[in-house]
């Protein structure tokens, strides 16, 4: 037995003539593939199918869960079911876009480290000293780098495994020019240290904090099956149980650490900016796991929790 | 000794009238369209006043003595427009804090940090198309939004002209201040303020000279970008009082 799928877009106008057939025991993502076989332009990663709002309701559209049986979204006997099909425009998997924006930093730092000639061709000549605390910099800045690229492909595990395209350049654009700016002013012929100590109390804790955002990553890893399967969880052990966003705190600390041992403002500046975008996500991250986790129906009640930055979040 | 209750309503220690929330919150209502419409006016007449010592001196005399004239009144009504960044903030107006920042910040960069800061661009003829472009567009959005708050409504014809003008004085406005900043480039860097020079603790420069040049570069795809903005709020506007009639 088949069924029938309409496709319209968000303003009603049919996208597919005459719709797609689907078997009965079809779930979302074979719906997916249908529409793309019948649209090239349209792979499944650029769809984003919902339910028809119902007209005069409120609240957001449903959307169609790739693992579902398509049947389950037919209402009571319909012989047929409407999708809005929203294109979500040119997509890039994640690993691509976190690859690039991080390729960028790692490339540009060194490039002021190893080639005063940049700050001789804006007008500062004479002998360059370089000060222990600009080579270790360079180091942990790209060690920084090379382990998030590193836990790109082999750690993280994506829910959703795309990202518009337009990221690409908004995210390039940020990582690239903070990461020019900070190496400018670290790497700069009239650097001026801090003290020794200074320099290594913010470097060591600066690589505590990042092992222990390694082990984050590694506990959240763990939530999920391989494929990205689980969907939300709530997150456990170590740093979890205290704060939601555990991840997300040990990197600020850890800039936090770089910028003690560098001290410069534009490390500073770049610090309140990643924090502030951090806590954004902290904040609705914690909010949707609350939601989901309200303690009905069988599901666990969300413990009680710092978000991202204790005492104050 | 045992206690009684008294409700407040009968407390004799309790003195003169208890205030409900209600109330409360109809005379907090009353006291910001107070303060705006004060707000407002008070802003409009510093406006009238720029145009008007403008145009007059370009009447008596010359370009050259436009800034000397307006200088006073047009520092203090575009500084006063700080305080709607904040009366976005703590939530007295609905406009978005993103909109107005912009521009506040383009019209403050302008008269502090070039005219003010760089007496050399004031004789210029751009001064006088910069100043008359402004206060004509803040004369009809103060006067509007002052109507609006001391009456409730404002005129169509107002309504018209507040959606409408920016046509004109958008374009006159932003390349009078692009300009502006392009003849103060050799005077800014000629003298050393507001530069901050290595070394330092912080490991921090800032060359005014070049932070100009970026400025300038934004001022494109900025420009365009509030142009646009107002294309779509006029059809906003005006389409909302069409259906109204």
């Amino acid at each position: 037995m088949n069924m029938k799928v309409l496709v319209v877009s968000r303003s009603g106008r049919e996208i597919i003539k005459g719709g797609v057939e689907l078997k009965e025991t079809a779930i979302v993502s074979d719906l997916n593939r249908a529409i793309h076989h019948r649209m090239r332009k349209y792979y499944p990663s650029r769809q984003r199918l919902t339910l028809p709002l119902q007209p005069g309701s409120q609240g957001k559209p449903v959307v169609l869960d790739p693992r579902k049986k398509v049947r389950e979204y037919f209402r009571g006997n319909e012989e047929k079911l409407t999708v809005v099909l929203k294109d979500l425009g040119a997509q890039v998997s994640y690993k691509t876009l976190f690859f690039w924006e991080y390729l960028g930093p790692l490339i540009i730092y060194p490039i002021f480290y190893y080639y005063p000639a940049i700050y001789e061709y804006i007008g500062y000549t004479g002998e360059r000293i370089i000060h222990p605390a600009q080579t270790y910099a360079m180091y942990y800045w790209c060690f920084h780098y090379f382990k998030r690229i590193m836990e790109t492909f082999f750690i993280h595990r994506f829910s959703h495994a795309t990202s518009p395209l337009s990221n690409v350049f908004r995210n390039c654009a940020y990582y690239w020019s903070f990461g020019a700016y900070i190496a400018y002013f670290v790497n700069h012929p009239l650097y001026t240290p801090v003290s020794d100590l200074q320099m290594k109390v913010g470097f060591g804790f600066g690589l505590l904090c990042q092992v222990a955002n390694f082990y984050c990553h590694i506990l959240l890893r763990n939530l999920r099956g391989p494929s990205g399967e689980g969907g939300y969880q709530i997150p456990q052990g170590f740093l979890f149980n205290l704060v939601t966003c555990a991840n997300y705190t040990t990197e600020i600390y850890q800039w936090l650490g770089f910028n003690i041992a560098t001290q410069t403002v534009a490390g500073y500046v770049f610090l309140v900016v990643a924090a502030s975008i951090m806590t954004n996500w902290a904040l609705a991250k914690h909010r949707r796991l609350k939601k989901i986790f309200d303690g009905k129906e069988g599901k666990p009640k969300y413990p009680r929790r710092w978000m991202i930055l204790p005492p104050f979040l | 000794m045992a206690f009684t209750y008294i409700p407040t309503s009968q407390n004799p220690r309790v003195s003169g009238e208890t205030v409900d929330l209600a109330t409360m919150a109809s005379f907090l209502s009353t006291v910001r369209r107070v303060y705006l419409t004060i707000y407002n006016w008070m802003v409009f007449v510093g406006w009238f006043q720029v145009l008007y010592l403008a145009l007059r001196t370009l009447y008596e005399t010359d370009y050259t003595h436009v800034y000397h004239a307006v200088e006073k009144p047009l520092q203090l009504a575009q500084t006063a427009a700080v305080l709607e960044i904040l009366h976005g903030l703590v939530g007295l107006v609905r406009s978005p804090v993103t909109a107005t920042l912009p521009q506040i910040g383009s019209r403050l960069y302008v008269t502090w940090g070039i005219l003010w800061s760089f007496p050399e661009t004031r004789t210029h003829v751009l001064v006088s198309s910069l100043v008359i472009s402004w206060s004509i567009t803040e004369i009809i959005r103060y006067s509007f939004f002052g109507l609006k708050e001391a009456l409730g409504f404002a005129p169509s014809w107002l309504l018209w002209l507040r959606y409408s003008t920016f046509f004109i004085f958008y374009p006159t406005g932003i390349t009078s201040e692009v300009g502006l900043i392009y003849i103060a480039l050799p005077y800014i860097k000629a003298s050393d303020k507001y530069c901050i020079r290595m070394p330092n603790k912080w490991n921090y420069a800032f060359d005014y000279f070049y932070a100009a040049i970026v400025a300038l570069g934004i001022y494109f795809p900025g420009g365009l970008h509030m142009y646009l903005y107002m294309i779509g709020q006029r059809k906003k506007a005006l389409s909302k009082s069409g259906k109204k009639d």
